[in-house]
């Protein structure tokens, strides 16, 4: 079998490379500052400063919990960066697991958003100011929580915001180890002295054999961890900031659904990226057809489920005809927020679903790019339909809905914000694309280890190493 | 044309005496087995209505609340669309009504049930010799393995319908249903007059006017099941005073 | 991970057709054994329809009891053979090989099983089988009502039945071919019908391989929506509040691939040792599994916990009841505490362990006990709920099983074991050709100096 000549390439149809190949080609674009990037950089970060003048002068009109129905499209916006970026280090995390090979080059792509969190921690403070009290049902009006009773120190924001935290700092130090010995590469190859942080940091990197042991087993707790922060996450942030706003909602599903939501939207979000360095960032080679294909495989499966997950909520809440049940389906989805619910539908679901039905489409770097950008588009839209109706109710205390509030639209401000926000993420990711290189060396390396091309009889096949 | 009929009845909570009447009633004439003490031990006892009986208060001033709960006949009923068979289904005049001949005994109507008013022949029923004639012709004796439950006495329903508007074209009002005693025997049996039965479309019957009081409330009328049974609630002079 | 040695064709198919040509004592005592079960079984179910189901210890709060509990745990074991062979066949995960037909064949016959169940439970099974026949009063144009979960029940279960038995034949029609190949007599006459004239033609294979390929693919959502609609009997119900509940569909799904795929794993180690196949079951499959197992299990948990978490949100008195009787009232307390000890907290974190995942008597015990745990789980689920429905006190029960109940159920595990056994007997329970394909596709790639497993990748 090994007779014949093993050619190194990442796929049949891909170029002969080595490992200096890959060093040089990361390098030269990583200190390549291009015109477009600076402009991007620039630009964004206009948007950002926008969103935040937004912020202050609609906090200066009032912020306070009585007035909350004004800040639903903020926590949508917090709702859905915590979601997209935050889950979007799942896909290098969960894949490394597995130990897929096509995950190689969106690997970093993934774990850079984790600096996103910061952005979403900053939006976290000013919504626990508009949480309304939880009160004591012993002695007066209250609401139902996860938490059950407010006597509890630090119920819910502290927890929430505890656990928000604990989930960023995880995230960032997954990112950081995770990149480790290439910031460590690539400050030895850099000729000036502008790093010179980077280099002290990372000094002690020899790549030496139990180095890189410490570094797998860090990397698999790190992301054991991170992934069980996020769901933990994304539970009590939409059970507090969702459903126990809403009297009467009873709704087990919805908090896994959002954070399902979330990783729909994660996976998609890396895809957007990894189709702009492919096409853009002169990444071409290291993108085989084959990571697409895989990943628009887990896009399709992550849209099934999460039609899976809507049809299992209103199956249920639908079929028992109770009034309250009624009046939450007609405000969520089909009444009063049915435009958000409409364009959630269709773009988290319904379109990427017809669109990477077709295996050729799956096969092509367009096709799941544009489903990506559908499916990140929607999940902004499920967190419209789910947080601008819950913030916009009055009596939080009331037994149970038994009207269908009319809907919120967003004034000017709103929208400079959400601009704003998402615009401070995409500011904050390119700005730590200067310091960490978006594609793993290490990664791309090992896979190149592990991965060969063959001939057979007239073609060439791949085979495909799994070390234990 | 004889117009539409909606069979509801209202239930005055505040005339309730606990005496069982309607339930002996109920039990002679729809040919439910006679329950044995065995039968309420294993919770397997049959009564189309029942007489829930609650304490209020701390001794010694406690109370006993009495609350007849038979088949509410919801609009909405949540047993309906569960069945598999259309073996229960609302019927043109208000009516939930079971087809013994379709029941499978899924049982599922039952665990669907709120009310808790759905009774299960887990045996074949069985009389002493002796009341064998004291069955009644008009009901169905059902076989091991149906559900069963309150008809609002549809018989009774059937019989006035034949015998008023059928044979003498007239219209069957609130007062030729007392006058021919067509009520359900419960209503009949009730010494009280806690129970009334009448037509709810009819504007003038007494069930009309009593469900409109402002004592009138629902059995969980947070579920939606829109019943057509209306309770009146108790009227506490103690509970003013406080 | 391919630790086993190569073997030539003649090799495997001798090895993985032994458990049809020979048969030890043993086997028989345990058919012998299994059998009688299943009479004693069927006795019992004929004196209850003769005698109505107040034989068993149903009432009026708590009308399901054990009998649907066991059809939803034979419902979630036939959960493994599809979601070990489709997933894992689509995913082209290796070590799922050996592991396929065993658990096509678990599902078929626990499926079948599982069916018994809610027709004997009904209170006229003969009209429901006339009705699940032949479409009800068919004179009188009354059809079934398709608004009730217990139509949209069969349904399913039905299509999930006759897509797995179609996914079992398609993946058997090579290996029938190879024992028609070995036969003589009226046994070769049988095995040559049932190989549809097989003679190995690339064409042959190509149609095989599709189908098999489509099928996995189709069968999926069936898969889904087998479970989905099981715990949609209890999720419509509006009146029983612990059961309604959203996450409910999702909730029984991940529960059932958590108790079929330990299921599947018991089933192989037995097979191991009941047949001598140590060199095609190996250790490196049971640690997959085992890695599996241990993802689905932590899945499975965060579900549990939403689902009681949100039992109590609600703060509504008869839900508060429901979970008072789980937590704190014997014995529902005592199965609580078994449940949550067999199904999650002994065995998970012991599959954290390599060196667990590779003990086979070790997996065969924490399997086992994961569907101990599984078992109860269902019944806590159904009979507190039912046991405390709505605020009328006065109406709240508990629940005891009669005998006539639990010969029963014993009769259900004998049945499936006895029919997993007999089908040993007439087709292989690995797939030779499978196993034959894994070896082909074996590699190895020099890396530095040392050499490592790899895998060949068909596009």
């Amino acid at each position: 079998m090994t007779s014949y000549k093993d050619k190194i390439q990442i796929s049949v149809a891909g170029e002969e490379l080595s490992a200096s190949i890959v060093t040089n080609d990361i390098a030269n674009n990583f200190f390549a500052h291009r015109r477009s990037g600076r402009m991007a950089l620039f630009l964004f970060g206009l948007i950002f400063l926008a969103g935040i003048v937004a912020f202050i002068t609609k906090a200066m009109d009032g912020f306070d919990s009585s007035q909350r129905a004004n800040w639903g499209y903020f926590a949508a916006l917090f709702a859905f960066l915590l979601s997209a970026a935050g889950s979007a280090p799942l896909v290098a995390v969960g894949f490394r697991m597995t130990a897929n090979h096509w995950r190689r080059p969106f690997a970093r792509i993934s774990e850079i958003y984790a600096v996103v969190g910061l952005l979403t921690i900053v939006c976290l403070m000013p919504l626990l100011a508009l949480l309304p009290p939880i009160g004591d049902c012993s002695s007066g009006p209250c609401r139902k929580t996860l938490w059950f009773t407010s006597e509890y120190w630090g119920v819910p924001t502290f927890w929430d915001f505890a656990g928000l935290l604990a989930l960023v700092v995880c995230g960032i130090a997954l990112l950081l180890v995770s990149a480790l010995p290439d910031i460590a590469q690539i400050s030895a190859l850099s000729e000036s002295k502008s790093r010179p942080l980077l280099s002290k940091l990372t000094k002690f990197w020899t790549g030496t054999q139990s180095q890189w042991h410490i570094h797998r087993i860090s990397l698999s707790l790190l992301g054991g961890f991170y992934f069980i922060l996020l769901i933990g996450v994304q539970t009590i942030i939409n059970v507090d900031y969702v459903m126990s706003l809403v009297p009467g909602w009873k709704d087990s599903i919805l908090p896994a659904h959002q954070a399902l939501t979330g990783i729909q939207a994660g996976v998609a979000s890396v895809v957007i990226v990894a189709f702009i360095a492919r096409t853009f960032g002169g990444y071409k080679k290291y993108f085989p057809m084959e990571s697409f294909w895989s990943i628009s495989k887990i896009l399709l499966a992550l849209s099934l489920l999460w039609a899976y997950f809507w049809f299992a909520e209103v199956n249920t809440l639908w079929y028992g005809r109770m009034p309250v049940e009624q009046n939450i389906l007609k405000l969520v989805m089909f009444e009063s927020y049915r435009l958000p619910f409409a364009l959630n539908f269709s773009m988290n679901f319904l379109l990427p679903f017809f669109i990477l039905l077709w295996n050729p489409i799956r096969k092509s770097v367009i096709g799941p790019t544009v489903a990506s950008i559908l499916i990140v588009v929607g999940s902004f839209f499920m967190m419209v339909r789910l947080y601008v109706p819950a913030f916009g109710i009055q009596d939080v205390t009331a037994f149970q809905i038994t009207y269908v509030p009319a809907a919120i639209y967003p004034d000017f401000l709103d929208l400079i914000m959400i601009a704003g926000g998402i615009s401070g993420a995409v500011f904050i990711y390119l700005l730590s694309t200067r310091i960490i290189p978006i594609l793993s060396l290490w990664e791309v390396k090992e896979g190149l280890l592990y991965q060969r091309v063959r001939p057979f009889l007239r073609g060439e096949y791949q085979v495909l190493g799994k070390p234990k | 044309m004889a117009k539409q009929h909606k069979w509801g009845m209202v239930v005055d909570i505040d005339r309730c005496i606990g005496c069982q009447a309607c339930v002996i009633a109920c039990q002679s004439e729809n040919n439910v087995p006679i329950n044995e003490e065995v039968d309420f031990l294993s919770r397997r006892a049959k009564q189309w209505i029942r007489i829930d009986r609650f304490w209020e208060g701390e001794y010694p001033n406690v109370k006993a609340r009495f609350i007849p709960v038979f088949c509410q006949h919801c609009d909405n009923a949540p047993c309906e669309p569960v069945c598999p068979t259309y073996a229960t289904y609302h019927n043109d005049q208000g009516l939930n009504v079971q087809v013994y001949n379709r029941c499978v005994g899924t049982r599922y109507c039952a665990n669907n049930c709120p009310y808790q008013v759905r009774f299960f022949n887990f045996f074949n029923p069985s009389w002493p010799e002796s009341l064998w004639n004291q069955l009644n012709p008009d009901v169905t004796v059902r076989s091991r393995g149906i559900m069963e439950k309150c008809t609002f006495c549809v018989q009774r329903i059937r019989r006035a319908e034949r015998l008023i508007e059928g044979q003498k074209g007239e219209e069957l009002t609130d007062q030729k249903i007392k006058d021919g005693n067509f009520m359900p025997a419960c209503v009949n049996a009730c010494p009280t007059d806690t129970l009334v039965f009448g037509d709810l479309n009819d504007e003038t019957s007494e069930v009309v006017r009593k469900s409109k009081s402002d004592r009138s409330y629902r059995l969980f009328a947070e579920l939606g099941t829109e019943p057509s049974v209306f309770y009146l609630k108790k009227v506490d002079p103690a509970a003013k005073s406080h | 991970m391919y630790e086993g040695k190569t073997y030539s064709n003649k090799q495997i198919n001798d090895d993985l057709l032994s458990s049809l040509t020979k048969s030890s004592l043993v086997y028989w005592a345990i058919v012998g054994t299994l059998g009688l079960i299943v009479l004693v079984a069927t006795v019992a179910v004929a004196f209850m329809i003769n005698k109505g189901l107040g034989v068993t210890g149903l009432n009026r709060p708590v009308m399901w009891g054990f009998f649907i509990t066991n059809f939803v745990f034979w419902i979630g074991i036939s959960h493994a053979g599809v979601m070990l062979s489709a997933i894992l066949r689509l995913s082209k995960a290796e070590w799922r090989r050996p592991a396929t037909r065993a658990a096509e064949v678990l599902t078929i016959f626990s499926l079948m099983t599982a069916v018994l169940m809610p027709l004997i439970h009904s209170g006229r099974p003969w009209r429901l089988v006339y009705w699940v026949m032949f479409p009800y009063d068919f004179q009188r144009g009354i059809w079934m009502d398709i608004r009730s979960p217990l139509v949209w029940d069969p349904a399913a279960v039905n299509t999930y039945l006759t897509s797995s038995i179609l996914f079992v034949f398609v993946a058997l029609i090579p290996d029938i071919a190879i024992i028609r190949d070995r036969s003589s007599g009226i046994k070769k006459i049988v095995y040559s019908v049932l190989s549809l004239g097989w003679r190995g033609t690339t064409r042959q294979w190509k149609f095989q391989a599709i189908a098999g390929i489509l099928l996995s693919a189709l069968i999926l959502p069936v898969f889904v929506s087998v479970h989905s609609i099981v715990s949609w009997d209890f999720g419509m119900a509006i009146a029983v509040k612990s059961w309604h509940s959203t996450i409910f569909a999702p909730y029984f799904v991940i529960g059932a691939v958590h108790s079929g795929v330990s299921g599947v794993v018991s089933v192989m180690i037995l097979m191991r040792w009941l047949f001598g196949w140590q060199n095609y079951v190996r250790h490196e499959h049971i640690d997959a599994l085992g890695r599996l197992l241990l993802v689905i299990a932590i899945a499975w948990f965060y579900f549990l916990l939403m689902e009681f978490m949100f039992g109590i949100y609600g703060q509504e008195g008869d839900e508060l009841a429901t979970r008072h009787m789980q937590l704190l009232e014997p014995p529902w307390m005592w199965f609580f505490i078994v449940f949550i000890i067999t199904a999650f907290l002994f065995p998970v974190p012991m599959w954290l362990f390599r060196r667990v995942r590779r003990n086979l008597w070790l997996m065969l015990i924490t399997t086992i006990s994961v569907n101990i745990g599984m078992w109860l789980e269902r019944l806590l689920i159904i009979v507190p709920g039912l046991a405390r429905k709505q605020v009328f006190t006065g109406t709240w029960y508990t629940y005891a099983p009669s005998i006539i109940e639990i010969t029963i159920i014993g009769g259900t595990f004998a049945m499936v074991l006895m029919l997993f056994l007999l089908f040993a007997k007439i087709f292989p329970l690995i797939p030779l050709f499978d196993i034959k394909e894994g070896q082909v596709l074996q590699d190895k790639i020099k890396v530095g100096k040392a050499e490592i497993p790899a895998v060949i990748r068909e596009e």
